[in-house]
C-alpha cells in the first residue's frame, strides 16, 4: 500500500465529487429534506376523525351512550348520530356520508357481555384501525359516563423515563440511520461503476496502483463526504434553532430537535461507521455490476432487506424465528440498535451494547472493504 | 536475439523490449488469441493489423498483463508479465479516452502522474506541451473535442516516459492533420528509445510502422515491414496483400 497513491485516489475522487453538483444534492440535501418529511407527517399527522353512525337497539341505554359517544367524538372532529336500521347505515357507508357503523346490541346495560359491531368499508385498514381504536376509546368514556362505572387508569412508564410525547423518538434512530446508509451505498455504487465504463480503471489496472490502494482511495473519498453528510444530518436531526421574525418572516425553528437522552457525538459516530460500510459495499457490489443500472438493482438485494429486517419498519422481536438469524446479519441492524441506545437508552461509550454495535458495524465495513479489492479483477474489460 | 538476456531480466537494449510465447487466450470455445509467439526490438514502432474482433485489444492485454493468459506466457523488458514492476514502465493508451470527464486536463494529468509514482510536475507538463494542451490545463476534460480527449488520454499514457507504449487504435476518430501529428510524436519517442505497439484496422496508416504484424482471428498471419509483406504478397498494396494472406474482406476499409 503506497500512501501517495491513495492519497491521489482520495483526492481525485473528492474532487469528481465536489464537481457532481447533483451528487452533492443527493448526499446533502435528500436526506434532511427526507427525514423533515416523515417528521413532519409523524409529528403534525391528524387524529382521525370519526364520523360515525349507530343503530340502536339498546332502547334508552344505547341513546345515552350515542348521546356520550357523540360528545366524545365532537370533540376530536368527527360525530355521531342514531340512524333509523342497519340498512341505512350501511348505505351511508356505501356512499361515504359516515366513515363507521356501531349497532348496540338489545340488552347493552343489563349485565353479560353483549357485542357491539362496528361496521366500516374496509378499504383502508390502516387507517380504520385508527378509527375503531378511536371508536373503542370513545365507547369506554361513554360507558363510563352512562355507568358511572370507570375503568382503572394505565400509565406505561420505561426504564429511561416516561416515554417521551414526541411521536418522532420512536423513529428517529430507523431513519437517520437509515437515510444516511443508502445515499451514500447508491453514490458509491455508480461512481465506482464509472471508473469502469468511463474505461479509467482498466487505464489504472494498467499502472502501478493496486486494488487495495483504489478501494482505500475511494472509502477515504465517500467517507470524507459521508462525514459531512452524517456531520449534517445529526446536527439537524438532533438540532433545533429558533429563528426570531425577521421582517415579513415569522419566527420558526430550524432543525427537528428529535430527543436524544445520549451524547450527539455518539449519534455521529455510529451512523458514521455505519455509512462508511455503505461505502464498502456500494464499492464491494458494483464490482458486479456491468452498467448503472445494475447498480440500481442491487438495492432490492441490499438494501430493503436492511429496511425491512434491522428495525427500522418492524420491531425486530416481533419477526418470524425463521428471519432472525438474518436480522444479525443486516449493519443496519446494529446501526439502529447503536442509536436507540444512545438517543433513548442514553448510553455512552462505555457502555457494552454500544461497543458491540460499533465494532460489528466496523467489521461489516472492513469486511467488505477487503473482499471489494479481492473482487475488482485485472481482468476488468 | 540473445536470449539469456532474457532470463536473467536484463532490460533496455539487450533483449528483445517485447517477447510473447506461445500465448493463448480463449474465453469458452473462441479463441481471441491463438498461440502466439513474437519478439520485438526496442526502439521500433510495431503495427498490429487486423479487422476489428481479430483480438488486437487482447493481444494488448496480454502484453501488459491486464488479462491472464490461458496458456503460454509474456515478457516485457525481460520481465514476465503480470509485474507491478513492468506496469511502471508500460505507457497504455486505451482505445476508450479513459480519462476523468468532470477533472479537468491538469487534474487528470496529475493523477496519472501519481499513479505512476512520477513527482514534480515537470514531466506531466512536457507531455501536454507535446499533445499541444498545456495551455488548456484547466479546462474540464469532458468539455474538450473528441481530438483533445484523444490528445489528453496519449499524454497521460507517457507522462512517466515509459520505455514501452501500447497504443490501441491511437487515431481512431481523430482528423486526418492531427492523426499526422500523432505519428510525429510517436516516432519521435522511438526515436529515443521507445518501443511502440500501435494497433489499427486502417491500411494507410501502416506505412507509418516499421515492422507489422497482420492479426487474423487471433492468430500472427504476416510478420514484416511494409515493402517485405507486399513482396511476399506479389500484390500493390497491403488490402490486397491482407486479402492475399488470408486476412478476409471486412479488413478491407
Amino acid at each position: 500500500m503506497n500512501a501517495r497513491r491513495t492519497a491521489a485516489i482520495f483526492r481525485r475522487v473528492a474532487q469528481e465529487i465536489r464537481r457532481d453538483h447533483r451528487s452533492v444534492a443527493l448526499l446533502f440535501v435528500v436526506p434532511i429534506l427526507m427525514t423533515g418529511l416523515v417528521t413532519f407527517i409523524v409529528r403534525e399527522g391528524q387524529a382521525p376523525e370519526v364520523d360515525a353512525v349507530v343503530v340502536n337497539d339498546a332502547g334508552p341505554v344505547g341513546i345515552a351512550v350515542a348521546d356520550a359517544l357523540d360528545t366524545t367524538l365532537t370533540g376530536e372532529g368527527g360525530s355521531a348520530r342514531i340512524v333509523a336500521d342497519a340498512a341505512s347505515a350501511e348505505a351511508m357507508i356505501r356512499d361515504g356520508t359516515a366513515s363507521v357503523a356501531i349497532t348496540l346490541p338489545a340488552g347493552l346495560g343489563n349485565g353479560g357481555s353483549p357485542t357491539i359491531t362496528i361496521l366500516t368499508d374496509g378499504l383502508d385498514p390502516t387507517g380504520e384501525a385508527s378509527q375503531v381504536v378511536a371508536v373503542q376509546r370513545a365507547l369506554v368514556t361513554a360507558a363510563a359516563d352512562v355507568t358511572g362505572v370507570r375503568p382503572p387508569a394505565i400509565e406505561h412508564m420505561t426504564l429511561y423515563g416516561t416515554p417521551s410525547d414526541d411521536p418522532m423518538a420512536a423513529f428517529a434512530p430507523g431513519i437517520i440511520g437509515f437515510f444516511a446508509y443508502f445515499f451514500v451505498f447508491i453514490l458509491t455504487g455508480v461512481s465506482f461503476l464509472r471508473e469502469r465504463t468511463g474505461g479509467t480503471l482498466e487505464r489504472l489496472m494498467a499502472t502501478p496502483v493496486t486494488r487495495g490502494e483504489i478501494v482505500s482511495g475511494y472509502t477515504l473519498g465517500f467517507g470524507l463526504f459521508a462525514t459531512i453528510q452524517v456531520a449534517l444530518l445529526v446536527a439537524w436531526g438532533l438540532g433545533s434553532v429558533e429563528v426570531p421574525a425577521i421582517g415579513p418572516l415569522p419566527a420558526f425553528s430550524l432543525g427537528l430537535g428529535l430527543p436524544s437522552a445520549g451524547n450527539p457525538l455518539l449519534v455521529f459516530l455510529v451512523v458514521l461507521v455505519a455509512a462508511l460500510g455503505a461505502v464498502s459495499l456500494g464499492i464491494f457490489l458494483s464490482t458486479f455490476a456491468r452498467t448503472e443500472l445494475q447498480v440500481i438493482q442491487f438495492i432490492p438485494l441490499a438494501i430493503v432487506p436492511q429496511f425491512l429486517l434491522s428495525g427500522i419498519l418492524f420491531p425486530v422481536s416481533g419477526l418470524p424465528e425463521i428471519l432472525q438469524p438474518f436480522v444479525l446479519l443486516m449493519p443496519m441492524t446494529y446501526a439502529v440498535n447503536g442509536l436507540q441506545e444512545v438517543l433513548i437508552a442514553g448510553a455512552d461509550i462505555g457502555t457494552a451494547a454500544l461497543q458491540l454495535d460499533l465494532v460489528v458495524l466496523t467489521l461489516f465495513a472492513v469486511f467488505f472493504a477487503a473482499i471489494a479489492s479481492l473482487t475488482i479483477r485485472r481482468d476488468v474489460a | 536475439m540473445d536470449p539469456a538476456a532474457t532470463t536473467t531480466g536484463t532490460t533496455d537494449g539487450a533483449g528483445p523490449a517485447i517477447r510473447a510465447v506461445e500465448l493463448v487466450k480463449a474465453f469458452g470455445p473462441i479463441r481471441a488469441v491463438d498461440d502466439v509467439s513474437f519478439e520485438l526490438a526496442p526502439g521500433r514502432i510495431y503495427g498490429m493489423l487486423g479487422p476489428n474482433g481479430s483480438g488486437k485489444t487482447t493481444l494488448i492485454r496480454l502484453l501488459t498483463g491486464l488479462a491472464r493468459p490461458t496458456q503460454g506466457h509474456a515478457e516485457v523488458l525481460g520481465v514476465p508479465v503480470p509485474s507491478r514492476q513492468i506496469l511502471a514502465r508500460i505507457g497504455y493508451m486505451t482505445q476508450s479516452d479513459g480519462i476523468y470527464p468532470t477533472l479537468t486536463v491538469g487534474e487528470n494529468a496529475t493523477f496519472f502522474s501519481a499513479a505512476y509514482g512520477v513527482r514534480g510536475g515537470q514531466a506531466m507538463h512536457e507531455a501536454l506541451r507535446l499533445v499541444d494542451l498545456d495551455d488548456r490545463l484547466d479546462s474540464i476534460a469532458g468539455t474538450l473535442s473528441g481530438g483533445q480527449r484523444r490528445r489528453l488520454s496519449l499524454a497521460c499514457a507517457l507522462i512517466h516516459r515509459p520505455p514501452v507504449l501500447f497504443l490501441d487504435e491511437p487515431t481512431v476518430g481523430i482528423d486526418p492533420l492531427l492523426r499526422v501529428e500523432f505519428w510525429a510524436h510517436f516516432r519521435a519517442l522511438a526515436d529515443a528509445g521507445a518501443t511502440i505497439v500501435v494497433s489499427s484496422h486502417v491500411m494507410d496508416e501502416a506505412d507509418r510502422c516499421d515492422e507489422l504484424l497482420f492479426i487474423r482471428s487471433g492468430k500472427v498471419i504476416a510478420r514484416g515491414s511494409g515493402r517485405e509483406i507486399r513482396a511476399q504478397a506479389g500484390t500493390e498494396n497491403l488490402e490486397q496483400a491482407f486479402l492475399r494472406l488470408g486476412g478476409g474482406v471486412e479488413a478491407t476499409r
